[in-house]
C-alpha cells in the first residue's frame, strides 16, 4: 500500500528537481565560461519572477509577452552586472568574486522586499491547471510544462556548448583564459554575455517556480541553494551532471520525506552532496580537479 | 659571509622591535572604549556589546578564508555550536557562563576540526563551499529537529546570570576582555611561523610543502583556531542575547559574517575588527526597514569591493603602515 | 660513478602517467659539493625526475635514496625537511610578500616554536621569532640583497626574485638544493651572476646541487656532471665536454628541433 505512493512521489520529485536543474544550468552556464559561481542567482531567479510579475499583473501584458520582457530584462541585469561590477574586480581572489555575487543577490532582496514586503504572490497561471491520468500515477500539466522547458533548453545547451563553434570557443576560454586572449576572442564581451544568457535561464527558472509555489523575496536563497547542490552533485561544469543532480535530489528528498520523516525534505539536499562528494569528490559527472604543481 | 653583513642583520631586527613598540598606540583603543558605557542608553549598549561578539566572529572567519584561502563556509556553525553549547551547559547542567566559554570554545574547534576534513582530503573551491556549507546548514537543521534537548525553532532561554553578567553595560566589561585577549593571541598567532604557513599555503601550497610546512597539519590547525574563537564568541552571544534559536545561524548570518570578512579586509585581523563594527552597527540604523536595510547592506558591499578591494582597512593603511601589514596585497 | 656515500642516488626510478612513461628506468647519483645539471628537451622527464626527488610524484618502481635513506614516495614536507630544497620555474614565490617574509617562510622548520607558548606570548617564543628574522636578514645578505628586504617580491626584476628564491630554500642550510630552471626570464649578465653564486654554493658550502637548464652556455660553465635525458631514458651522463661531444645528446636535440 505504502509501495504504491512511489510512482506519485517521483512525479512530483521530477517537478521540483527539474526546477533545481534549470537554476543549476542558468549557475553552468556561466560557471562553463567564467569559472565563477553566482552566489546571486537565486535571487536574480526571482528578480525574473518579479519582473514578470510587474508586466503581466502590474501592466496587464499578455503572459507570454511579460516573460519575454523579464527574459530581456535580467539579460540586461546579468549583462551589466558582469561588465560594470565582476570585470573591474576580475582578477581578485575567489572569494570576492562570490561576496559581489552575493552581495548583488542581496541588494535584489532588499529591493523585493522594499516593493512587496513578505507578502505570498503568484503568479497565474498561463496554460490550464489539469493533470493527465496514467494508471494509478496522477501527473499535472505543471510537471509536463516544466520537464518540456527544462529538457528542451538542456538540449539547446548542450548543443550550443558541444557542436558548434561557439561552444568549443567556450570550452578553449574556461581551459586557458589567457590563451584564447592571444587567439583574439573578445573576453569580456563573451563573459558578460554569458551572465546575461545565465540570469536569462534563471528567470525562465524563476518563472516556473513561482507559478507552482508562492513567491517571497527569500525564495531566492532556497532555489540558490538546491541548485548549487545540484552542480556539486553532477560536477561542477557539467551540462547533463546538473540535471541529474537536480533530478536526484528532487526525488529523494521527496522519497526521504515520506518514507522516513518529513522533517529530512529540508535537509536531503544537504544529506546526499555531502555523501556523494565523500564518495567521489569531483561529483557524479565532473573531472577530477588537478592541483597544479 | 662577511662581517658588515652581520652587524647590519641586527640592526634592522631592532626596527623590527620598534614597529611592534609603536603598535601599542593600540592600546589606547579599548582604553578609551572603558569610558564609553555612560555615554551610551541601553539599547546602544547592547549593540557595541555585539559589535564584540562579531570581533571574535570575524577574525576567527578571517582565519580560514583570509589567511589560509579556503572558500569554506562553516563558520555559521562554530558560532551555533558555540553559542547552543554555552546555553546549555548553563540550562541543563547549571554550570556559570564563565565556566562555558571554553567549553564553548573547544566545541568550536572540534568543529573546525570536523570541517577541515575534506580540505585536509584536497578537496577546494567550489566543492569545498558546498560541503562546508552543507555542515552548517545541518547543524541549523540538528537545532530545529533535537527539540528535547534545543527546544527546536521556539528557541531556549538562556539563564540570567549575576553580576557581572546581570546588565549589557556590566557584560561590555566581560566581553572587551574576551575581544581582547582573541585578538591579541589570533595577532601573536598570526605574526608567527604558523600565520606564515597559513600565508603560504594560500599562495601556493606545492611551494609551502616544499618549504617543509606540513600543510595538512596547518589547514587542520587553522580551522581549529578559527572554530575555538568563533566558538567563545558564541558563548557571548548566547549570554547577550538571552534567548538562542535556530534562525540566528541561517544563510543570511552566513553572508552577514563573510561580510564582515570582506568589508573590512580579506586577510586582515584589523580589519575584521573593523568590519565587525561597521557592518553590526550600521544595519541597526535602518533596523526598521527591512528591505532598505538589505539593500543598503549589498550596495555597500559592492562599493567597497569595488572601489577598496582591499577592504576598509586599507583606508587606514594609508594614514599609517601601522594597519598595514599582513593582508592581501594584490 | 661508484662512490660509496652519494648524497642522493636514483636507482631505477620509473614514473608513469596514466600509463604513459615519463620516467624510464633512470638511475644516477649526486655528490655532496658537486654541481649536476640534467638537460634534455621538453617533455623528455627532467621535471617529472625533480618532482619525484622532491616528494610532488609517486614513483612506481626503482628506489631513490638521499644520504643513504630511501626518499621516495614521502611527503614533499618530510623530504624538504630532511634537507633537500627546491626551486619552482614559476609561481614558486609569495609575490605579495616582502623578500624577508618569503625567507622567513624557507625557515619554518628551523623556528620550533609551539602554539601555546607563542599565544601566551612567552619570552622564548618572542626571542625564536626575533632570531628567525635575524638570520633571514643573514641570509638576504650572503646572496648581497639584504637590501631588498623589505620589497615586495612581485616589484622585483626577475634576477632579484631568483636570488629570493635562492635564499628561501637555502635558508635550512639543506645538504641538496634542486634548481629548476633557475635562469629562466633572465637577462645574459644576471645569468652569469647566477652561476657564479651557484659555484659558490657548491664550492664554499658543499652543497650538492641538481639543477634543470635550458641554457646552455651556463650548464657548462657551471656543471661538474651533465646528465642528458631524453623520451624519460637517461642518454648520457659525463662532464659537460664529454657530453658536448656526444652524439646521442646532438640528436636528442636535433631530433626534437
Amino acid at each position: 500500500m505504502l509501495l504504491m505512493m512511489a510512482p506519485q512521489l517521483v512525479v512530483s520529485g521530477v517537478t521540483t528537481g527539474m526546477l533545481y536543474a534549470l537554476i543549476g544550468l542558468s549557475m553552468t552556464v556561466v560557471y562553463r565560461t567564467t569559472t565563477i559561481v553566482n552566489f546571486g542567482q537565486g535571487d536574480m531567479a526571482t528578480a525574473g519572477a518579479y519582473a514578470t510579475l510587474v508586466f503581466a499583473v502590474g501592466l496587464g501584458l499578455n503572459f507570454g509577452v511579460a516573460v519575454v520582457l523579464a527574459i530581456g530584462v535580467l539579460f540586461a541585469l546579468g549583462y551589466v552586472v558582469q561588465r560594470a561590477l565582476l570585470r573591474p574586480i576580475a582578477n581578485a581572489p575567489h572569494l570576492a568574486l562570490a561576496m559581489m555575487a552575493l552581495a548583488v543577490g542581496y541588494a535584489l532582496r532588499g529591493g523585493a522586499r522594499l516593493e512587496w514586503g513578505n507578502q505570498f504572490m503568484t503568479l497565474p497561471r498561463p496554460y490550464p491547471q489539469g493533470a493527465l491520468a496514467l494508471g494509478q500515477v496522477v501527473i499535472p500539466t505543471d510537471t509536463l510544462v516544466i520537464v518540456g522547458f527544462v529538457l528542451l533548453l538542456l538540449l539547446i545547451l548542450l548543443v550550443v556548448f558541444q557542436a558548434t563553434p561557439l561552444g568549443r570557443l567556450t570550452q578553449a576560454v574556461f581551459q586557458s583564459p589567457r590563451g584564447a586572449a592571444l587567439v583574439g576572442i573578445n573576453l569580456d564581451a563573451f563573459h558578460a554575455v554569458a551572465w546575461g544568457v545565465g540570469a536569462a535561464l534563471g528567470a525562465i527558472g524563476g518563472v516556473l517556480l513561482a507559478i507552482i509555489v508562492p513567491l517571497t523575496p527569500d525564495l531566492g536563497e532556497w532555489v540558490l541553494v538546491q541548485g548549487f547542490a545540484a552542480m556539486a552533485l553532477g560536477g561542477f561544469g557539467s551540462l547533463g551532471g546538473v540535471v541529474v543532480g537536480g533530478l536526484l535530489l528532487g526525488i529523494l528528498e521527496k522519497l526521504l520525506g515520506f518514507y522516513v520523516n518529513s522533517m529530512f525534505i529540508d535537509i536531503t539536499g544537504y544529506l546526499i552532496t555531502v555523501v556523494v562528494l565523500l564518495v567521489r569528490p569531483q561529483g557524479l559527472f565532473g573531472r577530477r580537479m588537478i592541483v597544479r604543481v | 659571509m662577511d662581517s658588515a653583513a652581520a652587524s647590519r642583520a641586527p640592526a634592522r631586527a631592532a626596527e623590527g622591535r620598534l614597529f611592534f613598540r609603536r603598535r601599542r598606540v593600540f592600546w589606547l583603543l579599548p582604553v578609551l572604549l572603558l569610558f564609553l558605557p555612560p555615554f551610551l542608553n541601553q539599547y546602544q549598549q547592547y549593540v557595541v556589546n555585539t559589535v564584540l561578539v562579531y570581533v571574535l566572529v570575524g577574525i576567527g572567519f578571517n582565519v580560514v578564508v583570509g589567511n589560509l584561502g579556503l572558500l569554506a563556509f562553516s563558520n555559521v556553525a562554530y558560532f551555533g555550536l558555540g553559542t547552543y553549547g554555552s546555553a546549555l551547559l548553563m540550562a541543563k547542567l547549571g554550570w556559570p557562563w564563565a565556566a562555558t566559554v571554553i567549553p564553548a570554545g573547544i566545541i568550536g574547534a572540534l568543529a573546525g576540526v570536523i570541517t577541515s576534513i575534506p580540505a585536509v582530503r584536497g578537496v577546494r573551491l567550489f566543492y569545498l563551499a558546498i560541503l562546508t556549507l552543507a555542515f552548517g546548514e545541518l547543524m541549523r537543521w540538528t537545532y530545529v529537529h533535537w527539540e528535547s534537548l534545543t527546544n527546536g525553532s521556539m528557541g531556549m532561554t538562556v539563564p540570567s546570570a549575576a553580576f557581572p553578567l546581570d546588565t549589557d553595560r556590566h557584560r561590555f566589561y566581560v566581553f572587551l576582555v574576551l575581544a581582547i585577549l582573541a585578538i591579541v593571541a589570533t595577532d601573536r598567532l598570526l605574526r608567527s611561523r604558523f600565520g606564515r604557513a597559513f600565508e603560504a599555503i594560500r599562495g601556493n601550497e606545492v611551494a609551502a610543502a616544499a618549504m617543509g610546512i606540513p600543510t595538512n597539519r596547518y589547514i587542520l590547525l587553522g580551522f581549529a583556531w578559527s572554530g575555538f574563537i568563533v566558538g567563545i564568541g558564541g558563548a557571548m552571544f548566547a549570554i547577550s542575547v538571552g534567548q538562542v534559536s535556530p534562525p540566528s545561524f541561517n544563510m543570511q548570518e552566513l553572508i552577514l559574517e563573510f561580510a564582515v570578512v570582506m568589508v573590512g579586509g580579506l586577510g586582515s585581523l584589523i580589519g575584521s575588527v573593523i568590519g565587525a563594527a561597521v557592518l553590526t552597527a550600521l544595519p541597526q540604523i535602518f533596523i526598521s526597514f527591512p528591505g532598505f536595510q538589505e539593500l543598503v547592506f549589498g550596495v555597500m558591499i559592492i562599493l567597497v569591493l569595488l572601489f577598496l578591494p582591499r577592504g576598509l582597512v586599507s583606508l587606514l593603511a594609508r594614514l599609517s603602515p601601522l594597519f598595514a601589514d599582513r593582508f592581501y596585497r594584490e | 660513478m661508484s662512490d660509496p656515500s652519494p648524497l642522493l642516488a636514483l636507482d631505477e626510478v620509473t614514473v608513469q602517467f596514466s600509463g604513459l612513461t615519463a620516467v624510464d628506468h633512470v638511475s644516477f647519483q649526486v655528490r655532496a659539493g658537486e654541481v649536476c645539471a640534467l638537460i634534455g628537451p621538453n617533455g623528455a622527464g627532467k621535471t617529472t625526475v625533480f618532482n619525484a626527488v622532491s616528494g610532488n610524484v609517486r614513483i612506481h618502481s626503482g628506489a631513490i635514496q638521499f644520504d643513504g635513506k630511501p626518499i621516495h614516495n614521502l611527503p614533499p614536507h618530510i623530504i624538504s625537511g630532511r634537507g633537500v630544497r627546491r626551486t619552482f620555474q614559476n609561481g614558486g614565490l609569495f609575490a605579495e610578500r616582502t623578500a624577508l617574509e618569503n625567507v622567513l617562510v624557507g625557515l619554518h622548520a628551523a623556528v620550533p616554536n609551539n602554539l601555546f607558548a607563542l599565544v601566551l606570548g612567552t619570552r622564548k617564543s618572542a626571542a625564536l621569532e626575533l632570531e628567525a628574522t635575524r638570520r633571514a636578514h643573514e641570509l638576504l645578505d650572503v646572496l648581497e640583497i639584504g637590501h631588498l628586504a623589505g620589497t615586495l617580491v612581485g616589484a622585483l626584476p626577475g634576477g632579484q626574485q631568483r636570488m629570493v628564491e635562492i635564499v628561501r630554500a637555502l635558508a635550512t642550510e639543506p645538504p641538496l638544493l634542486l634548481l629548476d630552471e633557475p635562469s629562466v626570464g633572465l637577462t645574459p649578465p644576471t645569468r652569469t651572476q647566477l652561476g657564479v653564486v651557484i659555484r659558490r654554493l657548491a664550492a664554499e658550502r658543499g652543497i650538492g646541487i641538481l639543477l634543470i637548464e635550458h641554457a646552455i652556455e651556463l650548464v657548462m660553465n657551471v656543471s661538474d656532471r651533465v646528465i642528458v635525458m631524453n623520451e624519460g631514458r637517461k642518454v648520457a651522463d659525463s662532464t659537460p665536454d664529454v657530453v658536448r661531444a656526444d652524439r646521442a645528446v646532438l640528436e636528442a636535440y636535433l631530433g626534437h628541433a
